[in-house]
C-alpha cells in the first residue's frame, strides 16, 4: 500500500466515519427544515388576515417572463414574514448577550437547554440501546412530581441549615427524580424484555397515564394541592432547597449549577457508553442484538437497565426543572420529553452531541417566547420544525443521494451482502 | 423441435458492481429440451448470470437470446413473459400462504370483473399442473407446514404455473438429501421430456456429470469451458473450476486424549418453529481431541451448538462442562469458564458489523480480564489484542481500526476464528471455521485447531466440507434429522458410507470409532 | 331448525377457537377468568338488583354506552384499518396518531370554507393521504427508520394542527362548525322513515304471556342505538367489511400479504413491491383521514391544546389491531372494547355511580392498554415489516 493510497483510504474513512456523515446529515437536515417551516410560515401568511402584507415576494420581470411570457412582474402578499421570523426566533432568544451577558431572554434560553439536555440524553441512552424510549416525558413528569412532592417533606427538617441545608436536600432532590423517573422508565423496559411488549406504544401510554395521575395528586388540596392557588399545583419549596442563582438574576430562573450537572451528565453517559463494560453491552445489544447475545449479554437485562437509565436520566431533567425553574411542581408540563427525541436524533444519539443539540433546541423554544410577542406568528412553528428536522434525520439515504448526485462527496456504505462477491475465498463446500 | 435450436443464447454479457466485475464477457448457449449444468465455485458469477437471464439484473453489456429472439428484461416480469422462470436457492416463497397462493402469486386468476381472486380456478391449475408432471403437493397446505423438498417442487411449479419453458436452478441440492436429490434429478427428467429445457447452478461436479446433458464451466466471473457431461471427466471438470490443483492433506500428530471436557447426555432441543431438531443426543469430547459432527446443513447441527453454547435452552437432557453441569449456564457463565465458539453466521452473530476490529476483538470479553476491570475497558490493552490476532491470521486489510462490515466474508472469518482461537480456551465448538476462507489460511486455522489439541484441549468442529471435517477429526459422528447416525473412525470410513449415513441409512459394516481409545493411543 | 343450531355451535366453536386456541396458558387463564368475571357481574346484577354491579351493568347496558362505543370507536376502527394495510405490506405506520391529528383539524377547516360537513371530511381524508404521502416516500424511497419517521409524522400533525389552528382561529381550539348528521337528521327518502316507524310486534309466548312490543328501531334497549348513528358509524361497518375482503380474496390483498411476509418472493412473481406498499400506505392515510375528519366533524370542533382532541387514538388504534391479529374484524372488536372502555368510563362520570375521580378514571382506556399488550403482545409480525426493500441491483 503506498503512502497516497493510505492517505486516500484515511480521507475516504474520515468521510464516511458515521461520526462525520452523522453531522452532515444533521445540519442538512436542519437546514432543510428551516428552509420548508419558512415555506411553512409563508404558506401560513397566505391563511391569516392581515391588513397590509409583512412580506412581498416579487419576481423581477424577465425571470418570470421567460417562462410565462406574460406579465413582467409578479408580486405576491404575504401576512408574515419567515425572515424576521427566523431572525426573531434564533437571534431574540440571545437577547443582547453581548452587553448583558445575564440578561433575561438568555437565561431562559440556558434554562431550557439544561433540561433539554436531560430529556434528550435520556433518550439517546435508551436509542444507543436498541429501545425507543418515548416515554421521557412521562418519566420527566414522574420525576418532578416525586421530587416537588417528596422533598415538601423532608426539605423543612433541613431548614435551619442555611447552605448545608441546600448542599444535602438538593443532591436528593435529584436522586428522588431519577428514581421516580428509573422506576417509570423500567416498567416498559421489563414489558419489553419479558413480555415482548412493543416500548413505543407502552411508553406513549404510560406518558397519557403520568399526565392524568400527576393531575389527580394535584388538583385537590386534600392530597398535595397548594390551597392558596387557583391552579393545579403543589405548595412552594423553601427557597434554600432549590438551585442557587449563581451570576444570573433570581426571577429568570436561571442557575448555572444546574447548567454545570447537565454538563458533567453528558460527560459522564458518554464515559459509561465508550469506556465501561455496561457500556459496550448497551451498544452492542443496541446494534446488533444477536451479536450481543453471542458475546454473552443478557438482553432482557439490558433492556430493562438501559430503559431505568433513561428513565433516571429524564427524571433528573424533571427535578431540575422543578427546583430550577418553578419552584414547584404544575400541571401542564411543557414537552421536553418529545423535544428530548428530537434533541437524541439530531445529535446521531451521541451524548457529547446532545448538548449542542440541547442548546439549538434551548434557543428554539426561548426563541418562540420572543416570536409570540413581537409577531404574529404562532410559537407552535417549532412544534412543526421539531417534527420535520425528525423526519429529516431519519432519511440519511435522501442526502447520501443527494451528496451522490451534486458532490459525491458522500460514498455509498457498502452493505454487508455486498461483501459476498468480493469474497475472498475459494469455497464453501 | 430439433436438438440444434438453442432455447437461450447468452452472448457477452458483462455485469459490474461497484468495484467488482461478477460476469466477464460470459457465452452460454442451451439447447432445447436438455439439462445444462451452469458449474463452478462459488464467488465464480453463476448465480449473477442467471439473474441477468432472469432479469432481476440488468448486463451492463452482451446480449440475451431466447428462443431466437433477442431480449431486453428489465424485470422478472419481462423474463416470466419470454417462458423463462427461476427457482432460487433461498426458496421465494411466502410462508403463511398455501401452496396454491403461493404458486399463483402475482398471476392470480380473477373473477367480479377483476375484483376477487377466483380461487376455484388457482386450485383447479395446480392440481391441474402437478398432476401433468406428477407432483404431490397439497394445494391448500401452508408453506410454513411443508417441508423443504416439497417447498422446491412448489417453486417449479410456481415457474410452469407462469408459462415457464426454461427453468434455472439455483443450487437445487444444497438443501436436500441424497434421496431427495435423486427425486428431483427424475423430476427434471420428467420436464425435459415434455420439451422444457433447465438450467442449473451448481459447485458439485459429481451432480452436474450425473445430472446434466451439457456443462459450462465458470470461474472468476469469466467461460472456461462447456463440454458434454458424457464426454468429460471429473479431473478435466475439476481442473477447469480450480485452475490448479487443490489437495488438502492434513496431518495430524498422534496426542493423548485425556479427561472428558464437554459431556452432552440425552440433549433434545427445538428449533425456532418448537419442531424438535435434536433428539435423545449424546456424545462427548476429550481433551486433545477433535470430536468432527458432519452431516447435510439444517439437520439439527445449529440448534445443537445453539444448546451447548448457550444460546438456546435444551428441552431436556443436560450439558456437561469439565465435569460440571453448566445445561442451564448462561452464555456469559460459558465464555468465562473457557468455551471459545466459532460461530455459523459471522455477520449477524460473530460480529458488530458497525464496531472496529479493536472493538470487536473483544467481543465475550468486555467484562474479563485484561480487557476490563471494575467495570472500566481498557482500549489500549485491547487494541494489542486486536492487532495481534489481525497479524497472525492474516486479515487483510491489517487494520485494526477497520469496521467489521468493511471486511470481506472471508477476512471477517479470519477475524473470528482468530479472535476465539486465541482466547485460550478449555474448549473450542467451531462451525464451519474456514468457511469462504482462502487456501493459505485455511491451512493455518486447521494447523492452529491442531495445535490446540496437541496442547491438551477440545475441539468440536462442525463442517460441511467432508475433506476438512475428516482430515481433522478423531472421532466423526454422521447427524441426520437431528440424530447421530453413528460416531465413526474418520481415517477407515468410505466416502459412499458417510454419504449414506448423511443420508439417513446405516450401512452394514461400518468402521465404528473406538470411544475408550481412538486411533492413535491403541495399542 | 338443525342449520340454526348447526350455525350457532359452530360460531361457538370460532369464538373459543378465536379466544383460546394458539394461546399461551397465561392469555388462556386471563381470559377465562375475563368470561367469568362477565358472567359474575351480569349474575349479579340479576340476582342482586341493588347493589354497584347491577348499577355497572345498568351502564353497561344502556344505549347511551354503545351510541357512544360506536361513536368513539370510529377514529381508531379507520386508524386501525389503516394500520392493518401498511403494517401487513411491511410499513410499519406508527404515524397513525398523527394522520387522525391533521385529519381532525383539516376537516374542521375545509368545512369552514366549504360550508359542507361532506367537503369538510373529503379535505380531512386529502390532508392525511398527503401526510401519508411524505411518510411513504421518506420509508420507501430513503428507506427512513419506519418508526422514527413514524414518530415524525406524529410529531409534525401535533406541531402543525395547533399552528395552523392557530393561525386560522387565533387559538389552539377551533371555531365551531356544522357536525354530521345522524341517519334520522339526514331525512334520507326511505331509511329515516323506516327506522322510526312505530314496529308492532305481538309475540304470544307460552310461559311469559303476551309479549307485547311497541317500539320503532331507534327505540330498541340498547341496539336502537345501532340504528340511530351518525353516517361515519355506518361507514365504519363498511370499511371493515371492505378491507377484510380485500385483504383476504382479493389479489391486492395477497400481494399486500406478500410484500409484508417475503417481498422477494412478490418480487420475483414479476409484481412491484414499492408500488404495492405505496398503494397500502397510502390506504392508510385515506383510511385514518376518514376516522380524524369523522372524529372532529362528530364535534364540530377542533381541539388542539395538549395531545389534541385525538388523545392517543392512533396509537390505540395500533394495539387494536396487534389484538386483533392484524385481522380487520378482529381489529374491530378489539376496537369495540377498548372504546366500549372509554364509553363506559364516559357514561360513570355522567352519572356519578362509583366516586372514583375523574383523571383516574380517563386513564383506564391507556392502562387496558398497557395490559393487553403484556398479554398478548407476543404477536406474530409479518416477517418484513420493518425493513425497507430494494431488488438487489446494486445501481
Amino acid at each position: 500500500m503506498s503512502a497516497s493510497d493510505r492517505a486516500r483510504s484515511a480521507f475516504e474513512r474520515i468521510v464516511t466515519a458515521s461520526g462525520v456523515e452523522r453531522l452532515l446529515i444533521s445540519v442538512s437536515a436542519l437546514v432543510l427544515s428551516i428552509l420548508i417551516g419558512g415555506v411553512i410560515v409563508l404558506a401560513a401568511g397566505r391563511m391569516a388576515d392581515c391588513g397590509t402584507a409583512a412580506y412581498r415576494l416579487a419576481l423581477p420581470g424577465s425571470f418570470v417572463t421567460q417562462f410565462t411570457g406574460g406579465s413582467a412582474v409578479v408580486a405576491m402578499g404575504f401576512c408574515y414574514d419567515p425572515i424576521a421570523v427566523y431572525d426573531l426566533l434564533f437571534l431574540g432568544a440571545f437577547g443582547d448577550v453581548l452587553g448583558d451577558p445575564t440578561n433575561g431572554q438568555f437565561a431562559t434560553t440556558l434554562a431550557e437547554t439544561t433540561v433539554l439536555a436531560f430529556a434528550g440524553v435520556a433518550v439517546a441512552v435508551a436509542f444507543r440501546a436498541g429501545v425507543f424510549n418515548i416515554g421521557a416525558q412521562g418519566q420527566l413528569v414522574v420525576g418532578a412530581l416525586t421530587t416537588a412532592v417528596t422533598l415538601l417533606f423532608v426539605a423543612p427538617l433541613f431548614g435551619g441549615l442555611g447552605v448545608l441545608g441546600t448542599v444535602v436536600v438538593l443532591p436528593l432532590g435529584l436522586l428522588l427524580g431519577a428514581l421516580g423517573g428509573g422506576l417509570y422508565g423500567a416498567l416498559p423496559g421489563a414489558l419489553k424484555a419479558y413480555a415482548d411488549a412493543n416500548e413505543v406504544i407502552t411508553t406513549i401510554m404510560l406518558n397519557f397515564v403520568a399526565t392524568s395521575v400527576a393531575l389527580w395528586l394535584v388538583n385537590d388540596s386534600s392530597r398535595f394541592k397548594d390551597p392558596d392557588s387557583f391552579s393545579n399545583q403543589t405548595v412552594p419549596l423553601p427557597e434554600f432547597s432549590q438551585f442557587p442563582s449563581v451570576f444570573f438574576r433570581a426571577r429568570d430562573d436561571f442557575s448555572v449549577v444546574a447548567l454545570a450537572v447537565g454538563v458533567l451528565t453528558l460527560v459522564g453517559v458518554w464515559y459509561l457508553l465508550t469506556r465501561t463494560s455496561f457500556g459496550y453491552d448497551l451498544r452492542t445489544s443496541g446494534i446488533q442484538p444477536d451479536a450481543a447475545e453471542y458475546g454473552g449479554v443478557d438482553a432482557d437485562r439490558t433492556v430493562v437497565a438501559s430503559m431505568a437509565l433513561s428513565g433516571a436520566l429524564a427524571g433528573i431533567g424533571g427535578a431540575v426543572y422543578v427546583l430550577m425553574m418553578l419552584g414547584n411542581f404544575q400541571t401542564g408540563v411543557p414537552t421536553y420529553g418529545f423535544d428530548g427525541i428530537t434533541v437524541s436524533i439530531l445529535a446521531g444519539n451521541n451524548p457529547l452531541g446532545v448538548g449542542f443539540a440541547a442548546l439549538l433546541f434551548g434557543v428554539l423554544k426561548s426563541g418562540s417566547i420572543v416570536v409570540q410577542v413581537g409577531s404574529d406568528v404562532p410559537p407552535e412553528l417549532v412544534g412543526v420544525l421539531r417534527g420535520l428536522i425528525i423526519l429529516f434525520v431519519a432519511m440519511p439515504e435522501f442526502f447520501r443521494m443527494a451528496g451522490r448526485r451534486f458532490d459525491s462527496l458522500l460514498p455509498e456504505r457498502e452493505e454487508p451482502q455486498g461483501a459476498v462477491a468480493t469474497d475472498g475465498g475459494v469455497s464453501d463446500e | 423441435m430439433t436438438d440444434t435450436d438453442a432455447a437461450v443464447r447468452l452472448e457477452s454479457i458483462t455485469k459490474r458492481f461497484p468495484g467488482v466485475v461478477a460476469n466477464d464477457d460470459v457465452d452460454l448457449t442451451v439447447e432445447r429440451g436438455t439439462v445444462h449444468a451452469l458449474l463452478g465455485e462459488n464467488g465464480a458469477g453463476k448465480t449473477t448470470l442467471m439473474n441477468v437471464l432472469y432479469g432481476l439484473y440488468q448486463p451492463t453489456s452482451g446480449r440475451i437470446e431466447v428462443d431466437g429472439e433477442t431480449r431486453t428484461f428489465d424485470s422478472p416480469r419481462d423474463a416470466i413473459d419470454a417462458g423463462v422462470g427461476m427457482i432460487h436457492q433461498h426458496f421465494m416463497l411466502v410462508d403463511t400462504m398455501t401452496v396454491a397462493e403461493n404458486i399463483a402469486l402475482g398471476n392470480e386468476p380473477r373473477k367480479y370483473g377483476g375484483l376477487a381472486v377466483d380461487q376455484d380456478a388457482t386450485r383447479e391449475g395446480v392440481v391441474e399442473l402437478s398432476e401433468r408432471y406428477g407432483f404431490d403437493v397439497d394445494p391448500d397446505q401452508l408453506i410454513e407446514e411443508t417441508s423443504v423438498g416439497v417447498q422446491q417442487r412448489v417453486e417449479i411449479l410456481k415457474a410452469l404455473y407462469r408459462g415457464a419453458d426454461v427453468l434455472i436452478l439455483d443450487e437445487p441440492t444444497a438443501v436436500l438429501t441424497p434421496q431427495e436429490v435423486e427425486d428431483l434429478f427424475a423430476v427434471l427428467e420428467e420436464l425435459t421430456d415434455q420439451g422444457k429445457t433447465i438450467i442449473f447452478i451448481t459447485h458439485k461436479l459429481g451432480e452436474a456429470m450425473h445430472a446434466a446433458d451439457d456443462i459450462t464451466v465458470l470461474r472468476d466471473g469469466k467461460h472456461v469451458g462447456s463440454v458434454a457431461a458424457d464426454e468429460t471427466s471429473r479431473e478435466e471438470l475439476a481442473e477447469l473450476m480450480v485452475g490448479r490443483e487443490v489437495v488438502l492433506e492434513i496431518e495430524k500428530p498422534d496426542v493423548d486424549v485425556g479427561e472428558e471436557v464437554l459431556s452432552v447426555d440425552s440433549l433434545s432441543v427445538t428449533d425456532d418453529r418448537d419442531v424438535e431438531a435434536v433428539s435423545d443426543l449424546s456424545f462427548s469430547v476429550r481433551e486433545g481431541e477433535v470430536f468432527g459432527i458432519a452431516g447435510v446443513d439444517g439437520n439439527g447441527q445449529s440448534e445443537l451448538v445453539e444448546a451447548i453454547t448457550g444460546l438456546r435452552n435444551p428441552e431436556s437432557g443436560s450439558v456437561a462442562f469439565d465435569g460440571e453441569s453448566i445445561t442451564w449456564d448462561s452464555r456469559r457463565e460459558r465464555i468465562d469458564a473457557g468455551m471459545a465458539y466459532v460461530p455459523e453466521d459471522r455477520q449477524e452473530r460473530g460480529l458488530v458489523m458497525e464496531f472496529d476490529l479493536v472493538e470487536n476483538g473483544i467481543l465475550g470479553s468486555q467484562h474479563a480480564d485484561p480487557f476490563a476491570s471494575g467495570g472500566r475497558i481498557d482500549w489500549g490493552e485491547s487494541r494489542v489484542h486486536a492487532e495481534r490476532v489481525v497479524e497472525e491470521y492474516d486479515v487483510r486489510p491489517p487494520d485494526a481500526d477497520a469496521d467489521a462490515v468493511s471486511l470481506s466474508g472471508g477476512n471477517q472469518q479470519k477475524f473470528v476464528v482468530g479472535r476465539e482461537l486465541e482466547r485460550d480456551p478449555r474448549l473450542v465448538v467451531a462451525t464451519h471455521p474456514t468457511r469462504g476462507v482462502d487456501v493459505g489460511s485455511q491451512e493455518f486455522i486447521h494447523d492452529r485447531l491442531l495445535d490446540l489439541r496437541a496442547d491438551g484441549r477440545g475441539v468440536l468442529l462442525v463442517s460441511s466440507k467432508l475433506d476438512e471435517v475428516r482430515g481433522l477429526s478423531d472421532r466423526l459422528a454422521v447427524m441426520h434429522d437431528g440424530d447421530v447416525m453413528a460416531v465413526v473412525d474418520p481415517d477407515e470410513v468410505t466416502e459412499e458410507q458417510l454419504g449414506l449415513l448423511m443420508a439417513g441409512e446405516r450401512p452394514e459394516e461400518i468402521p465404528h470409532a473406538d470411544s475408550a481409545a481412538p486411533e492413535g493411543v491403541e495399542p | 331448525m338443525s342449520s340454526a343450531t348447526e350455525t350457532a355451535s359452530r360460531s361457538l366453536s370460532r369464538t373459543y377457537d378465536y379466544l383460546f386456541v394458539g394461546r399461551s396458558r397465561l392469555q388462556q387463564v386471563v381470559v377465562a377468568a375475563g368470561l367469568v368475571a362477565l358472567l359474575g357481574l351480569v349474575g349479579a346484577a340479576v340476582f342482586f338488583p341493588e347493589t354497584a354491579a347491577a348499577d355497572l351493568v345498568a351502564v353497561l347496558t344502556d344505549s347511551s354506552t354503545l351510541a357512544a362505543t360506536l361513536r368513539l370507536s370510529v377514529p381508531i376502527a379507520f386508524a386501525a384499518l389503516g394500520g392493518i394495510f401498511a403494517e401487513k405490506s411491511g410499513v410499519i405506520n406508527i404515524g397513525l396518531e398523527g394522520l387522525l391529528i391533521i385529519a381532525a383539524f383539516t376537516g374542521i377547516y375545509a368545512t369552514d370554507v366549504t360550508g359542507s360537513v361532506w367537503f369538510g371530511l373529503f379535505g380531512g381524508v386529502v390532508a392525511s393521504t398527503l401526510l401519508a404521502a411524505l411518510f411513504a416516500v421518506v420509508c420507501i424511497e430513503f428507506k427512513a427508520d419506519q418508526i422514527i419517521a413514524g414518530l415524525a409524522v406524529w410529531l409534525i400533525a401535533l406541531g402543525l394542527a395547533p399552528f395552523a389552528s392557530t393561525v386560522v382561529y387565533g387559538g389552539k381550539t377551533s371555531a365551531s362548525v356544522a357536525t354530521l348528521p345522524t341517519v334520522t337528521d339526514m331525512g334520507l327518502p326511505f331509511v329515516s322513515a323506516f327506522v322510526t316507524t312505530e314496529l308492532g310486534f305481538v309475540v304470544d309466548l307460552p310461559v311469559f304471556g303476551v309479549l307485547d312490543l311497541q317500539s320503532s328501531l331507534v327505540g330498541l334497549p340498547f341496539f336502537g342505538a345501532l340504528f340511530d348513528a351518525g353516517p361515519a358509524v355506518y361507514l365504519m361497518f363498511v370499511a371493515v367489511a371492505l378491507s377484510w375482503y380485500t385483504l383476504n380474496r382479493t389479489a391486492f390483498g395477497r400481494w399486500v400479504r406478500a410484500s409484508g411476509e417475503n417481498p422477494k418472493a412478490l418480487d420475483t412473481a414479476g409484481v412491484n413491491v414499492h408500488r404495492v406498499r405505496y398503494a397500502a400506505v397510502l390506504l392508510s392515510g385515506v383510511l385514518a383521514g376518514v376516522g380524524g375528519a369523522a372524529l372532529a366533524l362528530g364535534i364540530g370542533q377542533f381541539t388542539g391544546s395538549g395531545p389534541t382532541m385525538v388523545n392517543g387514538k392512533g396509537f390505540i388504534a395500533i394495539v387494536a389491531y396487534l389484538f386483533g391479529n392484524y385481522n380487520p374484524i378482529g381489529a374491530f372488536f378489539s376496537t369495540i372494547l377498548f372504546a366500549g372502555l372509554d364509553a363506559t368510563q364516559l357514561t360513570l362520570q355522567a352519572r356519578d355511580v362509583f366516586q372514583v375521580p375523574r383523571p383516574l378514571v380517563r386513564t383506564i382506556p391507556y392502562v387496558a392498554v398497557i395490559v393487553v399488550l403484556a398479554l398478548f403482545g407476543r404477536t406474530r409480525l409479518p416477517s418484513a415489516a420493518g425493513d425497507s426493500y430494494d431488488s438487489g441491483e446494486g445501481e
